[in-house]
Order: structure tokens, then sequence, then C-alpha cells
């Protein structure tokens, strides 16, 4: 039997106006493996998302952490809890430099944000380990320029590390490789390959390119129309007909 | 191991090595010699222009906190201003001679108002939207107002209170000689302005450049994301409201301890508020310095332009038109004012930031 999970959730229901957009889901997510949650558009993938983030409060079931309930928390306490999360819509510090992007998520992980009698500078550490941070997502040549100079690409790179800078358990990605140039893929995926090969975190994705899922994930979880409707290995998943019937149109071809 | 020093850190001690290669360290050094000269001028308008530049940009720089640093439209800077004039007019007027302890008791009791009320406010207010902040803030700020004006047997009313200050401020001293300069209770009080509003300038630099300062400038470039780092936007921005609007009460106390005098219109009044807004987007949101800037321009124009107009009026004592021109030289304060953000679009500071910035490029 697989290891305790660190997070899971238990029949959760959310409903919009009359649409269940996340319909009585079970998922459990095991430490250290990477699950990726897919399904056509508007089967509910980041309205999931935002309920493990919190972001969305759920209308029935419960969201537990390390098992603990963090139904009722929001996403502030969430992120402190150890819950990390990047948007499908990049964001970023824009004005200000790629250095203090990560930086900040690194002094909200200090705790010293309600420091006012020290300067900044004189957390040393901070700036370094960001560094160090910037140098793990290739994007250490760009630290003392404005965020909004990257390309959209190195944006989504620095969210990444935005993200490590809160040292989270668990990693929630969606979609790192939205609107991204083809050229720009390959070093996400290194990056991310290079976190799962460190074995120090749970990561929940959220992609479309399915080739990529099917070269990450440990598991897939497939939904549709808010329900779950597998959760498998990829080679189970890929061969599983329901999923292809509702996902694919029948086929999986890799594209 | 790398044995290298990263860019970052090469950064870190290139800045602490230069700090005093600075050309801005140096206008400092020299600001602070002419406001130490001020006094000696033989003109009393010079050392009041000089005080008064020093209380206002200790108000106006803690109103650049709420407004440039936290991006909150607050109308009620003034008011809390007017606490800190109110509670030290108040107190050595109602009781029968003025001791030290009551500046003390000053102090404390503006601090404790205006940190109780900056806390209700921004409570009440800020979980909703940024504007309810702004009329919420404009609302109180007209109730303190007239508060001053009708309150008569505390406030007099409109007349204003005038009160006397204890030892070595009192008007009546004689003074001392010191290396044959004469200091009496004016240059005194200077020289404790001084003192007083050049340490909260600077707690207010080490305030926007502490990590709490960093959060701010943070949230107001992406709420959301610094929501999603775990700052709690709401409570960071109460912090900025309640030290601002404190420190706009300490300036209050200098300003009542310069004129001795003080009156619902020039403290409380709505004038006093647009005219810091004024100076602080003069001198450059969001950038501290600007508000000794800003400041220093309002109040010298204020101060000499009535004159400068009138000796060219002299010059040409046949043109009517000259003369005219010269008693309405309110006129021209506001064709200035006009000027200066035309020229400046980002404030003194932020534009010519800017400009060097675009040439270090």
């Amino acid at each position: 039997m697989a290891a305790q999970p660190v997070i899971e959730t238990r029949n959760l229901t959310i409903q919009f106006g009359g649409t269940l957009a996340v319909n009585n889901i079970n998922l459990a997510f095991e430490p250290f493996r990477l699950k990726s949650i897919i399904g056509p558009n508007g089967a509910g993938k980041t309205t999931l998302f935002n309920l493990l983030s919190g972001q969305y409060k759920p209308t029935q079931g419960q969201v537990i952490f390390q098992r603990k309930d963090i139904t009722r928390l929001g996403p502030a306490k969430r992120t402190k809890l150890g819950i990390g999360r990047s948007f499908q819509l990049t964001n970023i510090f824009p004005n200000l430099t790629v250095l203090e992007n990560v930086r900040l998520a690194l002094q909200s992980k200090a705790a010293v944000g309600m420091v006012f009698w020290r300067s900044w500078r004189s957390y040393t550490d901070l700036e370094d380990n960001a560094y160090e941070l910037l140098k793990q997502v290739f994007l250490e040549h760009h630290w003392s320029n404005p965020a909004s100079t990257l390309t959209h690409g190195e944006q989504r790179k620095l969210e990444i590390a935005i993200l490590l800078g809160l040292d989270p358990a668990v990693i929630l990605l969606d979609e790192p490789t939205a609107g991204m140039s083809i050229e720009e893929v390959p070093a996400i995926l290194e990056i991310i390959q290079e976190l799962k090969a460190q074995k120090t975190r749970t990561i929940i994705l959220v992609e479309h390119k399915f080739d990529m899922i099917m070269k990450l994930s440990d598991s897939i979880a497939v939904l549709q129309e808010g329900r779950l409707i597998c959760d498998d290995t990829p080679e189970a998943v890929s061969n599983n007909e329901q999923v292809q019937a509702a996902y694919l149109g029948g086929g999986v071809s890799n594209e | 191991m790398n044995s290298q020093l990263t860019p970052v850190q090469l950064d870190r001690i290139s800045e602490k090595n230069n700090r005093y290669k600075k050309w801005s360290f140096w206008v400092q050094i020299l600001l602070l010699a002419v406001l130490l000269a001020a006094p000696m001028m033989s003109s009393f308008r010079f050392m009041d222009a000089a005080a008064k530049i020093m209380i206002f940009t200790v108000v106006v720089a803690s109103y650049d906190l709420i407004l440039g640093y936290t991006g909150l439209l607050s109308f009620a800077h003034a008011m809390f201003f007017g606490i800190g004039a109110y509670s030290i007019a108040l107190l050595s007027y109602h009781s029968a001679s003025t001791h030290w302890y009551h500046l003390l008791l000053a102090v404390v009791i503006a601090l404790a108002i205006s940190v109780l009320l900056a806390m209700v406010l921004a409570f009440f207010s800020l979980r909703t939207k940024a504007i309810f902040f702004a009329m919420l803030s404009l609302a109180l700020a007209d109730f303190f107002h007239i508060l001053g004006i009708t309150w008569s047997d505390l406030t007099l009313g409109e007349d204003g209170i005038t009160f006397s200050l204890p030892g070595i401020l009192n008007i009546e001293w004689q003074g001392v000689e010191i290396l044959g300069v004469h200091f009496g209770p004016r240059r005194i009080t200077y020289y404790l302005i001084l003192v007083i509003s050049i340490s909260l300038f600077l707690f207010l630099l080490r305030f926007v450049r502490s990590p709490l300062g960093r959060v701010l400038k943070s949230i107001r470039d992406n709420e959301e994301r610094s929501i999603a780092l775990g700052f709690r936007s709401f409570h960071y921005q109460i912090y900025s409201i309640v030290f601002g609007s404190a420190i706009s009460s300490l300036g209050g106390i200098l300003y009542g301890l310069w004129l001795r005098f003080v009156d619902p219109a020039s403290v409380l009044g709505v004038f006093g508020m647009v005219d810091y807004l004024l100076m602080v987007i003069i001198g450059g949101l969001g950038t501290l310095y600007g508000s000794i800037i800003g400041v220093a321009f309002f109040i010298s124009t204020q101060s000499w332009l009535p004159d400068i107009l009138q000796t060219f009026a002299d010059l040409f004592p046949d043109v009517a038109i000259m003369n005219r021109m010269a008693d309405r030289w309110m006129a021209f304060l506001g064709l200035l004012f006009i000027v200066a953000i035309l020229l400046f679009p980002k404030g003194v500071v932020g534009t010519v930031r800017d400009y060097l910035d675009k040439r270090k490029q």
C-alpha cells in the first residue's frame, strides 16, 4: 500500500450557480511523487487547483494536508503551511527586479516581514539564497533586471523560482508551459525533472502537452465535467477506454 | 567549493564601499549644514522658512509612506497633524503654567489618539474598497475640523489658541551666550525641531528600506502575488497607515512648538490636506527625498514669491499691470505648480531618477 498521502481531497465538490464544476472528487497525493491532472477544457482542473490552494472554498467535502483539515483556510495561510502554487496567467512582480521577486518569497518563509527597524539589505542570506534559486531555473544572468523585461518563458521560470523560495512541501504547477514558445519548453521540462529527482517535494501538475505529461508523471488523474474518471499510472491511463473516449476522442497520439 | 563571489555579493560590497562616495550623500551633508546655519542669518524669515520646511517634510514624507509606498489615498493626514498640534496647544493653554511633562504628555496623547483613530479608520474601510478608505478618511477629517470650530469652550473656536511653552522654550527666557553667539528661545526651539524632525525622517527612511517596506512595495506592484507569497496585505496596510499617521501627529506637535498658536483652518482644514497632496506630487511619489524638495519648493515660493514680484513691479513703476500682478501673487503660485508638474510628471525626484537610469543604460 502507498505511503500516507501529503494532501488529499474527500468528496470535494464546488457548485457555481447550477453547475458542479468539481463533483465529489476523492484524490490522494503521495509524498515526493508527481501527479498530473488532465482533462478537456472546462473539466474543472483549474477549479480543483483553486480548491487545493485555497482561492475557492468548496460547497462540500474537505481538503486534508498532512492529516490536518485545511478546508477553511485561505490562500495566505495555506502558503505558510507549505502549499505553493503557480498561476496559469503569469503572476510576478513586474516592476521589481528578478532577484527581488525571489528574495521576497524567501523573506516570507523567513518570517521577517514585520521587521521595520533593520535594513532589508542586512539580510544577506536571503539575497544569496535567492541568487542560488535563480541559478536553478537558469535566470541568474538577469538578476538585476526588472522582471517585466523577461520573455514570457523566462517569467514562467521565475515563477517556479519564487515558488521554490517558499520551500513548499507541495507544489501546484498550473500549465507551466502555457503560451511558451517551442524552444523554451525543454528548459521547463528539465527544471521539473530536476525538482522531481530531488525527491523533497510533492508536485501536482496541470498541463496540456500530452508527451510531457507521459514523461514526467508518476500518476495521472483524469477529469471530465467535474468528475474524476480515472486515476492511475501513465500507461494505464493512456490505455483506459473511458479516457480515450471522453478526453481524446479515441486513440491516444503522442503528437 | 566555489570561492568566487556571486554578482549579488559583489553588488552588496560595492554599495557598502561607495556609500560615502555618492553625490547624494554630500547633498545631504550640505543640506544639514544649511539647516544648522539657518538661525545664524540675521533675517528671521529665513529661519522661519527653514523650520517650517523641516516640520512639513516630516508630515509630507509620512504622507508619502501612505500614498506613495502603500498606494492608499488618505484625506485624514491633516487631521492627524491637527491632533498633534491641538494636543500640545490644549494642554499648555488649559493648565495654569506649562511644564516639561506637558510636552511629554502631549506626545503620548497625540500618539495614542492617532494610532487608535488610524486603526479604526483602516479596519472599517480597508476590507472593502480603497475608494471607501478615501471617503471615510475625508468624512472623519471634516468631522474633526468642525469639532475644532464649534467646540469653542475647549478650542476657542476659529480664533485659535495662543499658548506659551516651558523653560528655555518660553519667549520670556533671556537666553545664553555660547562662543559669542546668542541662543534665545527661538533658536533653541529651532534646534529642538531640527533634531526631532531629522530623527523622524531617518526613521521613515529606515522604515521604507526595511523588510516591511519591501513587502509594501510588493503589495503596490502586485497585491495578488504578494498575498500568494503569504503576506497578508491588510495587516501591512494597517501598519503603514498607523505609522504614517502617528508621525504626522508628531509633526503637528513640532508645528505647535514653533508657532505657539493653532487654529482650525491652519492645522485641521482641508486646504492643508490639498497642500500636502501637491507637495508630495511635486516631489515625487514613493521617493521620500522628494518630500524635502516638494516642501522646500512650496514654502520658499510662498515666502518669497510676493517679494520677487514686487521687486519686478518696482522696476516699472509706471506700468500699472505689473503692480496689479504683484498683488495677485497667488495666481503665480498656482501657475508655478502647473509648470512644475508638467516639467516633472513623476515628481522632481522620480523624473530625475528615471532620467539618470536611462543615461546609465
